[in-house]
């Protein structure tokens, strides 16, 4: 299916310069300096030429400048990043929900643009980022990689993903545990209504990996404005629901605000960062809340 | 003027309204699919909530308002005979018209006694009517209590046997001096052509005989050939054998035939004795045939067959044969003919309204499927 690449809106774009992905535990054990800063030193990657100062190995010294000179130049690549961001999509059925007001933004749209928003930042900061696609059939994953050509591949990647079928099991995540790095920050895009999803994060977390959660629902889970008689289906179980709408309202607010507290409880318990976006909010405002510096768009 | 339902059964057709408000109340029951992730966070004890519900409210207000007045209509409601108490005038034929508005005042309900009873002024004074019954079918079809003056000439026509014996006090009075019509015309003899065989003249003498006894001048023809007179004469056919063809063609057609006793025909079915003797044998037997009358002599017409020939009543028994009944007397001084109260009133037939009710119908009709097509219910 060809579909045009997946861009981030300019409003959206122009916000996110105020974000920065930055873990809560500092990573110093690789490298040296800040992650976020372009630290200059030992690497494969050329970055500048500089003058030799005192100090400086004799063997960084690039010798055939030398000749070239009879000036000493030490030869400086740029610093590995530390911190690798991993993207979790959530690409279940019930992902795949719309509000009947705006019925092509889905919450998987939301997530995707999110994913891209993501991926912009951490571009932007020159960290690695890569991503992992949670679906039934399988997981689909990038290693993080740095550079512009990593977030094409992932514009693609999200141009003909498709939310069906329900959250994947244990023994289809398993590469997940090969991949994610210890240190390594973990954004999971979900709605997090799937025992499983969140189970799995959870023990991301007790893993010693940064996990943050960003928790994506519709206006209609946020609103109940159903009038009359409906027929409510589950996407994932298929299980359906024949009631009137006014009638359940109610309990279901009370219900689904107690069940959005205890999630944030068991994610605050589990050290995991969290944020809820609705699909009527500006859909990088979870960002905002967890990486930005004070104002967070409306 | 209460209305009232002559057939009241056809209200139970009332239960269709039924079916609009199911039709409105279907829709109701639709529900809606819908994706909903966080289904089990919603109360399954929750019961639809069974509130009745309809939809487009002015629709099936129009539709219940047909279908109520089919039902109506199948209760056929009527209001009671109306027309008020006003008092009427009937002017009787022969009354001269400035005379009867003079009598009656200058805004008097003028009618003339004829068949639908006409306005004075809007229609001419009519001929000849049967103006007793017309009296008493006004009268019958007039509220009981709304007065009426009958205006008749001195000399009143058209009247039957049965004195005038009607439901109300009448002012019954008499205008002018009368200028009564034209009388009866006078009696015309009939005329009789007869058809012998030859040598058969014998019964000739009896009918010439009764012939001039009927007029001074000779009313009969006679001869032996087979041509046959016009149809206004009386045809006496005394030829032995079979009846041609042409004279029951001819008496089909509105002729008046006496045959005698020796033609050969089939007499109709329907041929009964018209003249019998003094011990009950039939003379003269017959039956219409077509447009006319065909008569048969059951004897020979000869005295000693027939004595009746002789008799001094012959030729008034012949002519009553062949002439049809004069009319009976018709003209009466109106004074002697004032009516009488009294009658039994009659019931006044109500009026269906069927009519508007089928117009209301279809109106409403109209509306409903303007309104049930409308485009932008199709749009929504």
């Amino acid at each position: 299916m060809a579909r045009a690449p997946l861009t981030i809106p300019p409003e959206v774009r122009s916000r996110l310069k105020r974000l920065s992905l930055v873990p809560r535990r500092m990573a110093g054990t690789r490298g040296f300096g800040m992650h976020a800063s372009r630290s200059k030193g030992a690497g494969l990657e050329f970055a500048q030429y500089r003058a030799y100062e005192p100090g400086d190995e004799p063997r960084r010294i690039d010798w055939k400048l030398f000749s070239r000179s009879d000036k000493f130049f030490v030869r400086e690549a740029e610093e590995e990043s530390p911190l690798a961001v991993w993207i979790l999509i959530d690409a279940s059925g019930s992902m795949a929900q719309a509000d009947r007001a705006r019925p092509d933004w889905s919450r998987l749209d939301a997530a995707k643009l999110l994913a891209l928003c993501i991926a912009d930042v951490a571009l932007m900061q020159g960290d690695r980022f890569g991503w992992m696609v949670l679906h039934e059939n399988g997981l689909r994953l990038a290693e993080p990689h740095r550079g512009r050509g990593q977030f094409e591949r992932l514009q693609l990647e999200l141009a003909r993903l498709e939310g069906t079928g329900t959250f994947p099991a244990a023994a289809t995540l398993a590469p997940l545990w090969e991949r994610v790095g210890a240190r390594d920050l973990v954004i999971f895009l979900s709605d997090c209504f799937d025992e499983s999803g969140i189970a799995l994060i959870e023990r991301l977390a007790k893993a010693g990996r940064e996990v943050l959660a960003i928790q994506l629902l519709t206006v209609e889970e946020r609103d109940f404005p159903f009038e009359g008689g409906f027929r409510f289906r589950e996407q994932e179980s298929g299980a359906e629901l024949v009631s009137d709408g006014a009638a359940l309202r109610e309990t279901f607010l009370a219900r689904f605000a107690a069940a959005g507290k205890a999630l944030d409880e068991r994610l605050d318990a589990a050290g995991i960062r969290h944020a809820a976006v609705v699909l009527d909010e500006p859909v990088d405002r979870p960002l905002h809340v967890l990486f930005g510096r004070g104002t967070v768009p409306t | 003027m209460t209305p009232l339902l002559l057939a009241p059964l056809g209200l139970a057709a009332l239960a269709a309204l039924i079916v609009p408000l199911l039709i409105h109340l279907h829709r109701r029951t639709e529900e809606v699919p819908v994706d909903f992730a966080a289904l089990r966070w919603l109360d399954i004890l929750t019961r639809p909530r069974s509130r009745i519900r309809f939809e487009e409210w002015l629709l099936l207000a129009l539709r219940l308002l047909l279908v109520a007045l089919l039902g109506l209509l199948l209760a056929r409601p009527a209001l009671p005979g109306l027309d008020g108490d006003a008092p009427r005038v009937l002017v009787a034929p022969g009354i001269d018209p400035a005379a009867a508005t003079a009598a009656a005042g200058p805004e008097a309900d003028l009618r003339w006694i004829a068949p639908g009873f006409p306005a004075l002024e809007a229609a001419t004074p009519p001929a000849r009517v049967t103006v007793s019954s017309l009296i008493r079918q006004f009268d019958a079809e007039l509220p009981a209590g709304a007065p009426l003056t009958i205006l008749v000439p001195p000399v009143l026509e058209g009247v039957d046997a049965e004195p005038l014996h009607l439901t109300r006090t009448v002012t019954w009075r008499i205008v002018g001096r009368g200028t009564p019509g034209p009388g009866p015309a006078p009696f015309a003899a009939p005329t009789l052509a007869v058809r012998h065989a030859p040598g058969g003249e014998a019964p000739l003498r009896y009918l010439r005989a009764a012939a001039a006894a009927w007029s001074g001048s000779s009313h009969i023809t006679a001869g032996a050939g087979r041509d046959l007179p016009p149809r206004d004469q009386v045809l006496v056919w005394l030829v032995p054998g079979p009846v041609p063809a042409a004279v029951t063609d001819w008496v089909s057609e509105g002729g008046t035939a006496l045959l005698g006793e020796a033609a050969e025909v089939a007499m109709p079915a329907a041929t009964a004795a018209l003249w019998r003797d003094a011990r009950g044998d039939t003379l003269v037997e017959g039956a219409p045939l077509g447009a006319g009358q065909v008569m048969r002599f059951t004897r020979p017409l000869r005295p000693a067959a027939m004595p009746e020939l002789l008799a001094p009543d012959f030729a008034a028994t012949l002519r009553d044969l062949v002439t049809p009944p004069a009319p009976p007397p018709a003209r009466v001084a109106a004074a002697a003919f004032a009516p009488v109260a009294g009658a039994d009133p009659y019931p006044l037939p109500p009026r269906d309204l069927a009519p508007w009710l089928t117009l209301l119908i279809a109106l409403t009709f109209l509306a409903e499927r303007w309104l049930a097509t409308r485009q932008h219910r199709f749009a929504a």
